[in-house]
């Protein structure tokens, strides 16, 4: 309690000085108590944003008095005589008269605007910067990043990069020390950790320690940047800011099929994709010349926005919602500014106009995918997602098929495929019945209505079916159904595989005889094969299609595909032109529906195997433009049906244009992105990457470098970290190295008292980092120490232990993740990273260690400490499972207690445990040994957790005892934490 | 207007604030604390040892008339006109179009827009009225308990909302947005007031059992999740079955004693951490962990109603003696206030009757009504009724017109935003009064003459409740002030009522 309380005495005498009124991010980092030159971003913009911006700011909808204060024009224009802001001449500035007033009528921030009146020390500052010319800077992260100057320091020697000059320079100008390089043990873990997101091995442990020359750790960091572990790990922080998730979520909930987007993250970090190339991609992989499907699969970035197909939605509001949510978090993720705020109205606070919004939502209104889901698990367009491994053997396929068909002789096949014989239908008198609406939608369609019944009446109308196109018999009705019918003429009896598909259930007769029953929920899409077995002559056919809810559909295919084909090369034959008859696709059909023989056997052969290998590989979303551009409109207050003027596409007019000759679409926006004209995206990337390795940002708001975030602790650092970043063909893994093998990331996480209490926060990084290990490290790293960790890579989202009835409990009944049937078999101990996330109900293990919802753009997680993690990690089966594995690989390895004692320690905290520690857990485990001997069946119980396979040789009570001990040390701090 | 000029006249600048969302300097402080300090200490106030402030300094902003908040909410969009909005004289007009003149081209879902007729669907259902404090008030045969303690009530028939479909609505009314990413209004709770209570959350959902078991509207975590507020405000649920809540159990094999060993050894080796780094969080962690082991304890105490006497039961019926059932879960709610929990949040859903209205309504109000009136008689008889606010509702009506078949027996209704009824009790809000008319075909807001008001969601409108006024006055009767409770977030301050809310002083005693 005493650290507690000294902490809180040092943070309170912090506010009492006023800090706080600047900006409510910056309060952690102290203020340093000699005088120093103004820096106008960092002093004088966050007093003014703060407390005057609100309403003389850049919202031109509000600005009162006709006064804006974040323009020197407006700020310091002569008003008859008078000044509010005087260059030079503080004691002539107005501003005073109203920030120091006494009279409560006169003062500003007025006092019914909850805002606090300024500080002696805000009201100084204001007067030295008049004073010095009140000279308005752009805001710093406006202005693009330039290479700074390496500060001189005295202390030279100290350091292994640039980084390490930098971060030396704040601490001569605070007088800090940095403290000694951590001992091997936590270096390897803390590199391991970081960069890959698991604990180091014994063997790894061992080998680091084994290489005393120079250059060690070096090696280490490069064999992790090396490893898959790094392009898994650095995946989920990506995740987390695109918002992925595995179902639509909204409404329904319905599973989506976009894994095949995580799986290229992973691959490509650990490819190196430089970062450009990875903005480009995920931005306008489509809109690149002839893309390649990696350029395509990673478009899934542009559909990851939560959608809905809610019964009754209107489709031009959840254009918008969609199109806000597009524009939202790339404006995040990437420039790191919330354009948001002008949604609505004009940013109170930045250079971003309500029409700079429209402008930015422009780009992403007009992607082909349909507004409303359908509630598919693939809503078009997509993709078949395989990897360039996977290309090649298809490639592989297709040049042996067309060897094949190279072989084929033309006039065979010319004779082959004039003989073929299609007997001819036709279909006539479509009929539509009315519709018959329901309570809901299994009513509908197992109700009998009166066409399905002979001899009742119907009022059937005149129908223009036309086969091969969509119709919509159903009307749109909820739980509603229609019936079509029509006759089928054959010159004689046959089997005629006919095709159909339908929104949704459908139900079919032939001649008075179901010969289809599929009740199902679905989109147009998919054809189900169905054999109807005709008369010569006419034959009655009767379609049902049953709607429960949005758009219904109906679509038929009078013919197998086989037939179809050759009736069509059949007429090209005949009547195309010469150009259209192609050999190729001649000696194909030849091969495929010809006579057997030995080249046609094979042939079809390797088509099948082409086929089944195909199949394997999962279909993904991706982003396509529309042909023609939806046009895009100013929406009052952010009302998808109050449009006003036109707009067109264009980057907020304060960042500047884009570049000359680029196009105006998400390709030309992404090129602007990644061009050094660009002040922002580095930084922002670069500052999110320093978040990863120190928990804590150069700008604490990683989400905000407006004028309302926080001003970087470290600017030259940042911008020295943002132009090297560029300058080495951004390349993410040397940014990662630079920052990893520096002096400041090597430093020990320990410090003194009063360091702590200057620092709490560690913003000047004058120590290692330290903080809570993220949910998805601490599972991995729990399920690694014992050996459990299944290391397959990749694959559709796992669904592991989880407690009864948390989906039920919530989801809509017809929803495909209504029930939550758990994985058997070893994909339950994959990495955290390929569970599958349910948007609307998160795994409780994740949510309690702060993985965010993924319903929404972070940037930044929080970080709590709560009792529910404490409930986790002691009492949730797969943490006691791991103990219990951990603990007979213990036992198995080792002999004696004190042997498994420091086996555990190496296993879970890669060091040894010190004679105070074996002596606390030594005593629990005789108690817990003798206990367990008594109560044998208890121990029973607890090693029986589980699903992996106990080692029925070791001695129960001994193997539970262990597995106290185990979980033991799986939830201390030390565990826990990256330090 | 020259801004010097403008000084010297003394121009008020009042109105420029009326929406002013500030107050940053408590919430920053907070941050502070809460980042470095105190963890999860808002969500468990107990486990700093007591010392430190309980949610945020200077909260509550003035004295509070509720210290807790039960919402009974209705997920579905419970039906007014067969329930609470009487409307007689839409017997004559069964089967007729809804006129022109009351629609006013207003947008309906794609449900019904593709209807060719609108026509009108009386309730079937009997209205009595009942005395209340005031001039009394209709309620329908389907709510015979409710009606025995309208005295108690402050009905509200002119709720309104923005949103027309199920997703965005339920989402706006608990978060204030109709998108995803906004905190809850339990977790504001907890974030502004902390606890009351160091062994129990301080916000607790409950999910209730349908028992017609038709459950065809989703709920969201997100409906008592955090959004940006740290992650330790989000909602707690406690279950019925299994755990009460998640992981609360100690694994098979582990009895309470070895528990406390190893909580005991864990400690230990947290406290040489500490000495180690001097990192405050060593010692937070330490506290959190005594926090779950008390837990263990509170809530399986908190669950068991064994001792509940007889009488109890006679109020919210036998269905209180099933767990999971909305009348077990409102008496748990009484037990969960008694024990000083700020927030609880009960759901039953299946109430979105598009079709075969009569044939499920009545399910679901049997589901309810009892307990509702079990639940206020009880919270009154115990003393707690005057500082518990008990709100009950859904995310918005349903349309006087039919959707679907129209018979006199049977008919469906669609989405209906415009206006509907809710209820509140207790926590210092007046007591048997009806608030605000509709028009005849309860489609309109109406004054008292029965002009249609067209309610602002930027001023407040006499005679309608929005969503944000409803959610401004719930907060100020915690003694909240909905503009002050603020988190800056993205470089925006946000609060749960965004830019709008105000306080319906009218409904206040």
């Amino acid at each position: 309690m005493k650290a507690q309380f000294s902490l809180l005495f040092a943070s309170l005498a912090l506010f009492a000085a006023g800090v706080l009124a600047t900006s409510s991010e910056a309060v952690a980092e102290p203020k340093p108590t000699q005088a120093k030159a103004l820096n106008f971003n960092r002093d004088v913009k966050p007093i003014l944003s703060e407390n005057c911006f609100k309403c003389h700011g850049p919202d031109a909808a509000v600005v009162a008095g006709n006064l804006r204060l974040d323009k020197f024009e407006s700020a310091t224009k002569d008003r008859n005589g008078r000044k509010v802001i005087w260059p030079g001449k503080p004691d002539q500035s107005r501003i005073f008269k109203r920030i120091a007033a006494h009279d409560e009528a006169m003062l500003m921030p007025p006092t019914d605007s909850g805002l606090k009146r300024l500080t002696d020390q805000q009201i100084a500052t204001l007067k030295q910067w008049i004073a010095n010319g009140a000279v308005y800077e752009e805001h710093w992260s406006l202005v693009p990043p330039v290479l700074p100057v390496v500060p001189h320091v005295s202390n030279y020697r100290w350091g292994t990069n640039l980084i390490d000059r930098f971060v030396m320079a704040r601490f001569e100008k605070e007088g800090l020390k940095p403290e000694p390089e951590a001992d091997k043990a936590t270096l390897i873990r803390r590199a391991t950790l970081t960069l890959t997101g698991l604990p180091p091995t014994t063997a790894e442990i061992a080998a680091f320690d084994a290489d005393k020359t120079a250059g060690a750790y070096e090696r280490l960091v490069d064999r992790l940047l090396a490893s898959s572990g790094y392009g898994e790990n650095q995946a989920r922080f990506w995740l987390d800011a695109i918002r992925y998730g595995d179902t639509h979520g909204l409404h329904l909930d319905n599973e989506r099929n976009i894994y095949p987007y995580r799986d290229w993250l992973v691959r490509n970090l650990n490819n190196d994709l430089p970062f450009s190339d990875f903005a480009v991609w995920q931005l306008a992989g489509d809109l690149l010349p002839n893309p390649t499907t990696e350029q395509l699969i990673a478009t899934g970035y542009v559909r990851m926005n939560p959608t809905t197909s809610e019964g009754g939605a209107i489709e031009a509001e959840f254009l918008a919602k969609n199109t806000f949510d597009r524009v939202d978090t790339t404006s995040t993720v990437f420039l790191g500014m919330t354009v948001g705020c002008a949604r609505c109205h004009d940013h109170k606070y930045d250079p971003i106009t309500q029409k700079d919004y429209y402008r930015m939502f422009a780009f992403f209104n007009s992607t082909a995918d349909a507004v409303l889901d359908g509630n598919a698990l693939l809503p078009p367009p997509v993709l078949r997602a395989s990897t360039p491994g996977e290309e090649r053997r298809l490639q592989k396929f297709d040049t042996d098929l067309a060897g094949l068909r190279s072989k084929v002789t033309a006039s065979e096949a010319l004779a082959w495929l004039n003989a073929a014989e299609v007997v001819p239908v036709t279909a006539s008198k479509w009929e539509v019945s009315p519709v018959y609406t329901v309570a809901n939608f299994d009513l509908a369609y197992a109700t009998a209505f009166a066409p399905e019944k002979a001899g009742e009446p119907v009022e059937w109308k005149a129908y223009d079916l036309v086969i091969d196109k969509v119709a919509t018999p159903v009307q749109g009705k909820l739980n509603s159904a229609a019936y079509v019918r029509g006759v089928i003429t054959s010159a004689k009896s046959q089997e005629l595989l006919i095709r159909v598909a339908s929104d949704d259930g459908i139900k079919i007769w032939l001649n008075d005889k179901v010969v289809h029953d599929n009740k199902v929920l679905r989109g147009v899409g998919p054809l189900d094969t169905v054999k109807l077995s005709l008369n010569a002559g006419e034959n009655r056919v009767l379609f049902k299609i049953v709607n429960s809810g949005g758009g219904d559909g109906f679509l038929l295919k009078l013919s197998d595909e086989s037939k179809e084909r050759i009736g069509n090369f059949q007429k090209l034959w005949r009547d195309g032109k010469p150009e259209e008859k192609k050999p190729d696709d001649l000696a194909a059909l030849y091969l495929e529906l010809g006579p057997e023989a030995p080249a046609a056997t094979e042939y079809r052969k390797l088509r099948q195997e082409r086929g089944a290998f195909e199949g394997t590989i999962p279909m993904t979303l991706v982003a396509q433009e529309m042909a023609k551009p939806r046009d895009a409109f100013l929406l009052k207050r952010g009302e998808y049906d109050l449009p006003a003027d036109k707009v067109e596409r264009a980057i907020p007019m304060t960042l500047g244009s884009m570049g000359k000759g680029d196009p105006t679409n998400r390709l030309g926006l992404a090129k602007w992105f990644v061009s050094e004209r660009n002040p922002l995206v580095s930084r922002v990337f670069v500052n999110r990457i320093w978040q990863q390795h120190f928990g804590t940002g150069l700008v604490k708001t990683a989400e905000d470098f407006g004028s309302q975030g926080e001003f970087p602790v470290n600017q030259a650092l940042l911008d020295h970290l943002a132009v090297t970043f560029r300058q080495n063909g951004w390349s993410i893994k040397k940014l990662h190295r630079a920052i990893v093998t520096s002096s400041t990331f090597k430093q020990q996480a320990s410090a003194d008292t009063a360091k702590i209490t200057k620092d709490p926060e560690n913003r000047f990084l004058a120590r290692g980092p330290r903080f809570r290990l993220d949910a998805e490290v601490i599972r991995d790293a729990s399920l690694a120490a014992s050996g459990l960790l299944n290391r397959e890579m990749g694959g559709k989202g796992f669904k592991p232990y989880q407690p009864d009835g948390l989906w039920e409990a919530i989801a809509f009944s017809e929803s495909t993740t209504a029930r939550y049937v758990r994985d058997r078999g070893p994909s339950i101990y994959k990495r955290s990273l390929y569970m599958f996330i349910k948007r609307t109900a998160p795994h409780p293990v994740m949510q309690s260690f702060d993985q965010p919802m993924r319903e929404t753009c972070i940037v930044r997680r929080s970080r709590t400490n709560t009792p529910m993690q404490a409930l986790v990690t002691l009492n949730e089966p797969m943490f006691i499972e791991s103990s219990r594995v951990l603990a007979e690989k213990l036992i198995f390895e080792s002999t004696s207690d004190a042997e498994r004692m420091s086996r555990l320690y190496m296993l879970t905290l890669g060091r040894m445990p010190n004679d105070q520690e074996r002596a606390v857990l030594m005593a629990s485990l005789k108690r817990y040994r003798d206990g367990y001997h008594m109560d044998i069946k208890a121990a029973r119980e607890l090693v029986e957790i589980g699903d992996s396979v106990r080692d029925e040789s070791i001695p129960l009570h001994e193997h539970a005892a262990w597995t106290l001990l185990c979980n033991t040390i799986t939830n201390t701090d030390e565990f826990l934490t990256q330090h | 207007m020259d801004p010097i000029r403008e000084a010297e006249l003394v121009m008020t600048r009042r109105q420029l604030f009326g929406n002013a969302a500030l107050g940053v300097g408590t919430a920053a402080l907070n941050r502070l604390l809460g980042g470095s300090l105190v963890g999860g200490l808002a969500s468990f106030a107990g486990a700093s040892g007591g010392d430190l402030p309980k949610g945020l300094p200077g909260l509550p902003h003035f004295k509070p008339k509720a210290k807790s908040v039960i919402y009974l909410f209705m997920n579905g969009g419970p039906s007014q006109m067969d329930l609470w909005d009487y409307k007689p004289k839409m017997e004559a007009k069964y089967d007729e179009e809804l006129p022109p003149e009351i629609r006013m081209g207003q947008r309906i879902t794609t449900m019904t827009s593709g209807q060719t007729r609108f026509p009108v669907a009386p309730s079937r259902y009997k209205f009595n009225k009942h005395d209340n404090n005031d001039e009394g008030v209709w309620v329908s045969e389907l709510l015979p308990h409710t009606a025995t303690v309208v005295k108690d009530l402050c009905v509200i028939k002119s709720m309104w909302t923005e949103a027309i479909n199920h997703d965005p609505a339920v989402t706006f009314i608990q978060t204030g947005s109709q998108l995803p990413g906004r905190p809850s209004m339990g977790s504001w709770v907890s974030y502004g007031l902390g606890n009351e209570n160091e062994n129990l959350p301080t916000y607790v959902v409950l999910h209730s059992k349908v028992s017609s078991g038709k459950v065809d509207q989703a709920l969201f975590s997100r409906l008592w999740g955090t959004g940006f507020l740290p992650s330790e405000h989000q909602g707690v649920a406690l279950r019925s079955a299994g755990d009460p809540v998640l992981y609360l159990r100690d694994p098979d094999g582990v009895d309470r004693k070895t528990r406390r060993r190893m909580l005991d050894d864990i400690s230990s080796l947290n406290e040489m951490q500490l000495n180690h780094f001097g990192d405050p969080e060593i010692n937070a962690r330490i506290q959190q962990y005594e926090m779950a082991y008390k837990l263990q304890t509170s809530v399986p105490d908190l669950m068991d109603i064994g001792k509940e006497p007889e009488e109890v039961f006679t109020l919210y019926g036998d269905e209180a003696r099933n767990p999971g059932s909305f009348a077990a879960n409102c008496l748990l709610a009484r037990r969960l206030v008694e024990r000083g929990v700020r927030y609880i949040q009960i759901f039953h859903r299946g109430w979105d009757q598009h079709g075969n209205l009569t044939g499920d309504l009545p399910s679901q109000c049997k589901d309810v009504d009892q307990a509702c009136a079990g639940l206020i008689k009880d919270l009154k008889r115990t003393g707690l009724l005057d500082e518990t606010l008990v709100v009950w509702g859904g995310e918005f009506g349903r349309t006087v017109y039919c959707q679907g078949a129209l018979s006199r027996e049977n008919y469906g209704r669609d989405h209906h935003p415009r206006c509907y009824t809710m209820w509140m009790a207790g926590g210092g809000v007046k007591p048997g009064i009806v608030y605000g008319q509709t028009d005849d075909y309860s489609y309109n807001i109406v004054d008292k003459v029965g002009n249609v008001i067209k309610p602002s969601v930027e001023q407040l409108t006499p005679g309608a409740v929005h969503i944000h006024d409803l959610n401004a006055t719930i907060l100020n009767q915690l003694g909240v002030d909905h503009k002050k409770l603020t988190y800056r977030y993205q470089g925006r301050d946000f609060r749960l009522t965004d830019v709008d809310g105000h306080v319906v002083k009218d409904l206040l005693a």
